[in-house]
């Protein structure tokens, strides 16, 4: 039994260390294994994009990625990944090309951290969200991505749409 | 008449001033939608120039897994030779060094491991047994030197080692780290430069302050270095609690001057307009003086990426990256004039339409700037270009 304690503390200790800064209690998991899990399990891709140290990634962690509904929600909906924006760690896009997650602020187009995009199960981009979010705000996105809509209408169109 | 002819002179001198360009060229011989060629690499060096003969080395996945690649081209060609492959199992971040006579040296991460070869001729030699990444090379008169990312314990170091040429062969004289004490968390990135005096300049990314700041130790000697300082003149800290700091990634390192070292990074410091580029000189006193903003107004409100700083022993300088302020991403440049850099200009073949990024870029003896970039289509694939600059 303290074999298998110290053995979970190293796990979440070295997960730690690897991914940076996601929120705590998420499984979140890197690129190329969150690609090949939603591609098996047909879910929808959420991909955080954050930076080591980032305080609006922490604010949003505390502020908003705490709250345990949200938190059931986006875990059971989706498969989780955190990219470090500045890390030298290796993910391959959908395309087969290899890059650095670094190299993927680039093809975001990042200008800020947290960075939340939504990806269809084979890692087509649905949209990217920067910056601090609420609650609401990823209850929305959840409803807009995966009810289909962005297949219809523009997140203001849907937005716009709800009051 | 006169007056509006004099306007229009005036008007251009920003795009028409310091380099006269040749034709660009292309380098990697083999391209498709399915290919993806890489210039990046520990201190951006994927051109040099040896005597009479142009060097790039680049990574791709043509034969279906990543592999390291070199093309030559005597200066006077007007075509790269076909390429050759450097590696045997999988490749990342191949840095060239120009030795004497058209020969060089490379460098790689291969399965892992770092590697090396003189070229043309030599044989690759595997420098580390510990699991080594993101090499990177320099030279002054014999003395040649890498640095690399090792694994130490839970994560990676920066070592520096003096290697050793007899002939094409090369070995590892003396290997060390920067530091004795084991890393608190992640180093990588090493940035490598011998000054004019000989000693020895390393700059990294570090994660001990649980945001990524560059930092750099000097070394008179190649084997005692200082205690690591902040590249950057920037501290940054929590805010109201929250995070660390501000990041700031990727320094580069040049020889400049008769005895000092220039410095380019991309550093975030004004978080809501993505990484800007900043550049700091030491001038010989082993200390980086105050941090300048790279990139002109134009490029404000504008993610920057990429950077390399070249530095002439003249005292020249020039910064290199790429930016969409146009509205695509183009490759620029800034001048060094010797109190600031001058306002920045595209470099011509690697501007307009479509997506030209990735600069790495060199001197040769004569002063000549030598860039090469990607020119990415998504169609037809990715080309390597190559153009030669001469001072005006």
């Amino acid at each position: 039994m303290r074999v298998m304690t110290m053995v979970l503390a190293a796990a979440l200790f070295w997960t730690g260390s690897v991914l940076a800064d996601p929120p705590a209690g998420y499984p979140f998991v890197g690129f190329d294994a969150g690609l090949k899990a939603a591609r098996a399990s047909g879910k929808p891709i959420f991909l955080y994009f954050g930076r080591y140290g980032c305080a609006w990634c922490d604010h949003t962690n505390k502020k908003t990625f705490s709250d345990a509904a949200l938190k059931a929600l986006y875990s059971d909906n989706y498969v989780l990944v955190y990219v470090d924006a500045e890390s030298g760690k290796r993910l391959t896009l959908p395309s087969g090309e290899r890059i650095t997650e670094a190299e993927l602020g680039v093809r975001l187009q990042a200008f800020a951290t947290p960075l939340f995009v939504y990806m269809t199960p084979q890692g087509d981009k649905i949209m990217q969200i920067p910056g601090f979010k609420t609650v609401q705000d990823f209850r929305d996105y959840d409803r807009y991505v995966r009810g289909g809509h962005y297949k219809q209408k523009t997140l203001l169109e849907f937005l716009g749409g709800k009051s | 008449m006169r007056t509006a002819a004099l306007l229009l002179v005036v008007l251009a001198w920003p795009a028409q001033a310091a380099w006269e360009w040749g034709a660009p060229l292309t380098v990697n011989s083999v391209q498709g939608a399915a290919i993806f060629p890489h210039l990046e690499s520990a201190n951006r060096r994927g051109v040099a120039v040896s005597g009479d003969s142009v060097g790039v080395v680049w990574e791709d996945n043509r034969d279906g897994s990543p592999q390291c690649y070199l093309a030559l081209k005597p200066a006077a060609a007007a075509a790269f030779q076909p390429e050759i492959r450097l590696s045997q199992a999988d490749c990342y971040e191949p840095v060239l060094l120009a030795l004497d006579k058209g020969r060089f040296v490379a460098a790689w991460e291969e399965a892992g491991k770092v590697h090396a070869r003189v070229l043309p001729g030599g044989a690759a030699t595997q420098l580390t047994e510990a699991e080594s990444v993101q090499v990177t090379l320099a030279l002054r008169g014999d003395a040649l030197y890498a640095a690399w990312a090792e694994t130490a314990g839970r994560f990676k170091r920066i070592v520096v080692a003096r290697l050793e040429l007899v002939n094409d062969a090369l070995s590892v004289s003396q290997v060390q780290p920067i530091e004795a004490a084991m890393p608190s968390d992640e180093q990588g990135w090493p940035a490598l430069a011998v000054a004019g005096d000989g000693s020895v300049t390393v700059a990294w990314e570090d994660r001990r302050h649980k945001h990524t700041v560059p930092l750099v130790s000097h070394s008179r000697d190649g084997q005692a270095f200082s205690a690591p300082a902040r590249l950057t003149d920037h501290k940054s800290g929590s805010v109201d609690g929250l995070g660390a700091g501000t990041g700031a990634m990727r320094p580069t390192l040049s020889a400049w001057g008769a005895q000092g070292i220039a410095a380019v990074w991309l550093d975030k410091r004004d978080f809501l307009s993505g990484y800007d580029v900043y550049a700091a000189f030491d001038p010989g006193t082993r200390r980086f003086g105050r941090n300048l903003r790279v990139q002109d107004s134009f490029g404000d409100n504008m993610a920057q990426w990429h950077a390399q700083i070249v530095g002439g022993a003249d005292g020249r300088g020039v910064a290199l990256w790429d930016d969409a302020r146009d509205g695509t991403p183009d490759v620029w440049l800034a001048d060094w004039d010797g109190e600031a850099f001058r306002d920045n200009v595209a470099v011509p073949a690697a501007a307009g339409p479509g997506a030209q990024t990735d600069p790495v870029a060199t001197f040769d003896a004569g002063g000549n700037l030598h860039v090469v970039w990607l020119d990415r289509d998504e169609k037809t694939g990715t080309r390597i270009r190559y153009a030669r600059a001469a001072p005006r």
